[in-house]
């Protein structure tokens, strides 16, 4: 049996790593709070903005603008955004949802891929299986804002209006509560009206949905400036908003998958410190026990 | 007392207004609009300026910059105004401090951007130009009443 020494110092390591792992369950706690509420105050523009796409709808098959239409043609090339985080410690957050964009990438021809990468994890995971990534953005803060995503949007838009894309991939982790979350694929543009419903399914659980269809009778709008020119940059705020949201929704998975997994790191140092105060009070018994015979052995020499 | 329009100001992060006002003056890109009730329905895009809205008596100012404005009359016969912008603020929220970090922070931003290495030129472009509307905007409200 170990030493009563090295036991103690076993044990007051443990502890340390308790405390640890305790903070960081907090601290995602508390992140993972401020990303949700984040992405409830960003629904609001998202079904305003919505309500106005569907208001411009039935002209939208008027609109020459590219993110309504499919391109066929197998020239182009796909792009994949892949959303992962930068620090580990969180869980099978990561690999989830890298197993899942693999699995979907095998799918489409390897040369006809390109892919951005979003988190650190991300980037080496698809770096290593070969992929060709042309962007990536691994210092997004915790907190984003909106600003922040603008060279993010801007990228993947500008690179689909060259025409080069004929389809934008986005794979990201839906937050469903703090105990699951689901690593998801999205096709992100072109936009179509089935895509834009199921947005609005994303992104306005509440009742706002249902309202916003009982008012679809049309209303006739007068436009100020080129009507086409506002459905394109009322779609590239939507896509905007869009990818803000999924950005919300897994930093929100991130941080809940990284508490419970700290909740669990420190469950599991819980247990190992009583397991090895158990073993210390035994070894520190069997010392004493040990003492004890060799005085009393000692005594009967002597006597 | 004349009737009231609805106004709703959101932006993609928060709800920033929702108020009965009298009128209300939007700069819009083909030029400055005031809205008053019955306004027929409108969709316009807005430009960067300073949104101000009329309410007893009282000019209730809010910085703005790019988005949308929507006019429509709603299920109560109101006229509803909602404005989805890409940044806006109160006046009031733009303190002193906030003003000096706003020039500050424009004065680097303008030196970054003739730095050509830079690549996050969209992310500057438009932080410089909130950044200055954010100056133009409270230098216009100093020394002005308005509610806060």
């Amino acid at each position: 049996m170990a030493g009563t020494k090295e036991i103690k110092q076993r044990i007051k390591s443990v502890k340390n790593t308790k405390k640890i792992t305790k903070a960081m369950e907090l601290v995602a706690a508390s992140k993972m709070k401020r990303a949700i509420s984040k992405a409830v105050s960003s629904r609001l523009y998202a079904s305003y903005s919505w309500e106005l796409l569907t208001s411009l709808s039935e002209r939208l098959d008027e609109t020459t603008s590219p993110f309504f239409k499919e391109v066929v043609g197998s020239k182009q090339k796909t792009l994949f955004v892949l959303i992962t985080s930068n620090g580990g410690l969180c869980g099978a957050y990561n690999s989830q949802i890298i197993k899942k964009s693999i699995s979907v990438l095998k799918q489409i021809n390897q040369n006809e891929i390109d892919i951005i990468s979003i988190g650190k994890k991300g980037d080496h995971a698809i770096r290593r299986t070969g992929g060709s990534v042309i962007a990536s953005f691994l210092d997004l803060p915790d907190n984003s804002s909106l600003s922040d995503m603008l060279p993010l949007s801007k990228i993947i838009l500008d690179e689909f209006k060259t025409g080069k894309y004929k389809k934008v991939y986005i794979a990201y982790t839906d937050f469903i509560s703090a105990l699951n979350q689901k690593p998801n694929v999205k096709q992100l543009l072109p936009i179509t009206k089935q895509d834009i419903k199921e947005l609005m399914g994303a992104l306005g659980e509440n009742k706002e949905n249902i309202i916003i269809e009982k008012n679809k009778k049309q209303t006739p709008y007068i436009f100020e400036g080129d009507m086409n020119t506002i459905i394109e940059s009322l779609a590239e705020k939507l896509v905007r908003m869009q990818i803000y949201h999924m950005i919300l929704e897994s930093s929100a998975s991130e941080q809940s998958s990284r508490m419970m997994a700290m909740k669990n790191a420190s469950e599991a140092a819980g247990e190992m410190i009583d397991s090895l105060t158990l073993m210390f009070n035994k070894a520190r018994q069997a010392s004493i026990t040990q003492e004890i015979s060799e005085i009393s052995a000692g005594m009967a020499s002597v006597n | 007392m004349s009737k009231l329009l609805q106004l709703k100001i959101v932006t993609p992060e928060k709800l920033i207004l929702e108020e009965l006002v009298e009128h209300v003056s939007i700069p819009t890109k083909e030029g400055e609009i005031t809205i008053l009730a019955d306004h027929i329905p409108l969709i316009a895009p807005l430009s960067t300026g300073d949104i101000v809205a009329y309410v007893n008596g009282e000019h209730l100012p809010i910085a703005v910059v790019g988005g949308f404005v929507e006019i429509k009359t709603n299920e109560k016969g109101q006229t509803e105004v909602a404005i989805l912008a890409d940044f806006a603020e109160h006046v009031g929220d733009l303190s002193d401090e906030v003003i000096e970090k706003a020039k500050a922070k424009s004065e680097e931003l303008r030196k970054l951007a003739l730095n050509n290495e830079v690549v996050d030129f969209e992310h500057f472009e438009s932080e410089l130009e909130r950044s200055l509307n954010r100056i133009k905007i409270a230098d216009k409200w100093k020394n002005r009443k308005y509610r806060k």
